[in-house]
């Protein structure tokens, strides 16, 4: 097989014919890793024991991810390691923390930022954001919980946990700084931000700009690198913005960034960006890889979790993975599966295992994260070019935006229907939901299903499982 | 007392009236959402400025077919307002604040199923007033006054901005200068008249406005049966207020005096002065930008503030806060502004249903007893 790991002589190892898997037999494909390959991955570029990521996925379960046990996952030995990276980020933190490194909670913004702090030595961005996650992995509303203590109920957006995490100072270091983005984007993690705000020692509060319809036509106009229109003063205004992130951090560290040092930062974050493209773009096209490792996929070129060289790395690996899949046709769901493009990741990860074990595949995604799938153009100037790329973003613009994108997606993949699924109370999914099912049926004419994703549980809810069922159904009908 | 309520509606039938007869002829009625909007940028080009801010059961029921149920009312309400009002059909065009998440991306369901225009105008959510911030802003108002002298036909020129400021500062020193008469120990006005008094003078031109008030002032002056009354001092807080939400005051001034509120559709929306300056859109950047914020503003720190100092010159007894379901920005914040202001308080999240009503009878009983 292909892989790529640290240098050195790889020991060798085949995986098994690609296939989804269960917990249990994941486990037993662990056994058969050798313990030299286990010894070759570490994160912070790290030879020390402590470093180690690649654990037994038993371990992840044992320390409170319960619902590991119900998902499917690939079989690869790429994706064991992806997870066993991807679950290892409190420790990796606290490692952070312990060996000298600055740790900076970057909130709100999704992709921009991280690019900046990651540029600063010794410096390490995380995102609190991504707790929301957590009460769906631990099967735990504990988080859910501390943050109706501290006044966000239960009609909200999950992302409250991120607050519910500050207030147990036990999912990450207290960080050194908080960079707080906040604006056009959506109000429940901006409420978040608020009151997290008093567990932080120093809070940074950053513009995000609303991103004005224009057309490239008008002399204010300019486009990013994938094509979205936007106007140069707003760019020019989050440069100023970013300026003062850079500011701060060279407050905090002491250390005066050079352009180039930057600039070196951008080029780094847009190796991980072309990788993810390209696994989008092989992943989404062919049933090579699963929706679930995916979306951790997508959602790590936000910060990496918390170690972008060691991320990279782990990317070569799944795209190595996924390329000699495609070379040789090798598939893990069926090549005649229903396709769909899903708009909104899903809170909870099972539901992407359940469509798929329902005879569908993801062939799109509008994940809210687009700024963090685009490339920063390196012949800019390095603010000038992340200030661009995060022009992209999915919250800043329209609903319309966000269906284009989806719709384009749905037609380049001759997709079958699209799900929207949502936040009972989260302020953007209220608001855009039926803007963008509707502009979705009218201009593709296919079948959308629209739900909210349920509070932490072991299943899925029993109605939404039929309502799936009846989508899935339905689509098959228009065969 | 001058306006008691059945005058208060015949001023508004005869402005209704007056606004359909003036688009006749020809003028622009332009609607606004919020107090972040500037109202002399509309006046200045030359159309009629109308607040659009009712709320209501039935209106919310049908602003559901546009909005999922989850939405914030007032946005709901407002969509089902443009269905059914006859005010909001007069509507040309809609200027709105980009303020809270909800409040931005409402404009495009205006555009999608009412085909309204709607000038957006972004107010950056952070409320530190940097040099680059204000720039932008700045130059949102110029963009907004290049979009509405599109729909008038006529460009606000500096000399119509230095008047409209003029008028509006007018307006809200009037009802300042009722709004004071509620600091003696048995206040002269009531929150309710307070409210509709504002309500009123937003929907008005200024000069109709100025005269109410004119009026309005002197009469509430007389102590009349407030004299020697001694009655829980309470304020009055929370999401925007609608005009159809005054049955709430009402319930809670039979047995306390709201002697203050820092509501957008109260206090805050005459609490100070756009400056009067040279360049008058400089004065209009600043005073929209800084004025006293929303609890969407990051950090809320002078939200806080103004309440705290408010509560203290105000002698305030107790806090009822009285947000809309959904509606984030305020929701979050119950429990934290409890602690800060440490006085006892009411918190109501309720939609415009008529269900309800009667467990908040309930609740604010119970809680003006306490007192």
């Amino acid at each position: 097989m292909s892989q790529a790991g640290r240098t050195g002589q790889i020991p060798k190892f085949r995986d098994p014919v690609p296939g989804r898997v269960t917990f249990d037999r994941w486990l037993e494909l662990f056994e058969r890793v050798p313990d030299e390959l286990i010894e070759r991955y570490h994160y912070y570029g790290n030879g020390d024991a402590w470093s180690k990521y690649l654990f037994p996925p038993q371990t992840f379960a044992i320390y409170g991810a319960r619902h590991l046990r119900r998902l499917k996952f690939d079989n690869s030995l790429a994706a064991l390691r992806m997870w066993g990276f991807v679950q290892n980020e409190t420790e990796r933190l606290f490692r952070a923390r312990q060996i000298g490194k600055r740790v900076v909670a970057t909130m709100g913004d999704l992709g921009a930022v991280p690019v900046i702090v990651n540029s600063f030595p010794d410096c390490v961005a995380f995102y609190p954001d991504c707790i929301w996650w957590t009460p769906f992995v631990t099967e735990s509303k504990v988080l859910l919980d501390a943050a109706a203590e501290l006044g966000i109920g239960d009609a909200t957006c999950f992302s409250r946990a991120a607050l519910g995490a500050f207030a147990k100072h036990s999912y990450f270091p207290d960080p050194e700084l908080v960079i707080a983005s906040t604006g056009a984007s959506c109000d429940d993690y901006s409420g978040v931000e608020q009151l997290a705000a008093s567990f932080a020692s120093d809070v940074l509060w950053v513009e995000e700009p609303v991103r004005r319809e224009c057309r490239m036509s008008m002399p204010e106009c300019r486009a990013t690198v994938s094509g979205t229109v936007y106007e140069v003063s707003t760019r020019n205004f989050l440069v100023k913005e970013f300026e003062r992130v850079v500011g701060r951090m060279e407050q905090l560290t002491g250390y005066n960034l050079s352009d180039d040092e930057l600039r070196a930062g951008v080029r780094r974050a847009n190796r991980a960006r072309r990788l993810v493209s390209r696994l989008r773009e092989l992943a989404y096209a062919r049933p090579v890889f699963p929706a679930i490792e995916m979306m951790v996929i997508e959602f790590g070129n936000l910060h990496y979790y918390s170690d972008m060289d060691e991320w990279v790395r782990v990317l070569e690996h799944l795209l190595a993975t996924v390329e000699e899949r495609v070379s040789r046709r090798q598939y893990v769901l069926d090549e005649d599966a229903l396709r769909l493009v899903w708009i909104t990741p899903p809170a909870d990860p099972l539901l992407l295992t359940y469509v798929e074990d329902h005879g569908a595949r993801i062939v799109g995604t509008e994940y809210v994260i687009n700024q963090a799938l685009e490339l920063m153009d390196e012949a800019k100037p390095p603010l000038e070019a992340i200030a661009e790329s995060f022009l992209a973003a999915s919250l800043i613009g329209s609903s319309r935006a966000r269906a284009d994108a989806a719709i384009r997606q749905a037609r380049e993949r001759k997709a079958e229907g699209v799900i929207i699924s949502g936040i009972l109370g989260g302020s953007h999914c209220a608001m855009e939901s039926r803007l963008i099912a509707g502009y979705v049926k009218a201009e593709l004419n296919l079948p959308v299903l629209e739900f909210d994703v349920a509070p932490p549980a072991r299943e899925i809810d029993r109605q939404l499982q039929t309502r799936i069922d009846a989508f899935l159904e339905l689509l098959r009908g228009r065969r | 007392m001058a306006l008691e309520r059945g005058e208060t509606t015949q001023f508004r039938q005869e402005r209704l009236a007056e606004i359909r007869s003036q688009r006749e002829a020809g003028r622009k009625v332009i609607g606004y959402l919020c107090l972040y909007a500037p109202v002399e940028l509309i006046q200045a080009s030359g159309a009629i400025p109308v607040r659009l801010s009712l709320g209501g059961h039935e209106a919310e029921i049908a602003g559901t077919k546009y909005l999922r149920s989850d939405a914030c009312t007032f946005c709901k309400s407002c969509l089902g307002n443009f269905e059914n009002d006859p005010l909001y059909a007069l509507v040309d065009a809609v200027v709105v604040a980009n303020t809270c998440d909800m409040m931005r991306r409402l404009p495009e369901s205006i555009m999608r199923h009412f085909r309204k225009p709607v000038l957006e105008v972004y107010v950056p959510r952070t409320a530190e007033a940097l040099p680059h911030r204000l720039s932008e802003f700045r130059r949102q108002l110029e963009l907004l006054r290049g979009g509405l002298g599109g729909i008038t036909g006529q460009m606000a020129e500096d000399d119509g901005l230095r008047a409209a400021v003029a008028s509006y500062n007018s307006i809200r020193q009037g009802l300042r200068a009722i709004d004071e008469l509620r600091l003696a120990d048995a206040p002269r006005v009531s929150e309710s008249r307070m409210l509709a008094l504002a309500a009123l003078s937003w929907r008005l031109s200024p000069e109709q406005a100025g005269l109410v008030l004119s009026e309005a002032g002197p009469a509430a002056s007389d102590p009349g049966e407030a004299a020697g009354r001694r009655r829980p001092r309470l304020m009055l807080g929370g999401s925007m207020l609608a005009e159809d939400d005054l049955w709430l005051v009402e319930l809670i001034e039979r047995r306390a005096d709201i002697v203050v509120d820092v509501l957008c559709t109260g206090g805050r929306s005459f609490a100070e002065d756009v400056p009067e300056t040279e360049d008058p859109l400089d004065g209009l950047t600043r005073f929209y930008y800084g004025r006293i914020p929303c609890m969407h503003r990051r950090p809320n720190d002078a939200f806080y503030d103004y309440a705290r100092r408010l509560a203290r010159e105000r002698r305030v007894d107790g806090f009822v806060y009285k947000t809309l379901l959904y509606c984030d920005a305020y929701s979050f914040e119950a429990k934290r502004l409890k602690q800060a202001l440490g006085l006892p308080m009411l918190h109501l999240d309720t939609d415009y249903s008529y269900e309800n009503r009667e467990q908040v009878r309930t609740r604010v009983e119970a809680f003006l007893e306490m007192l």
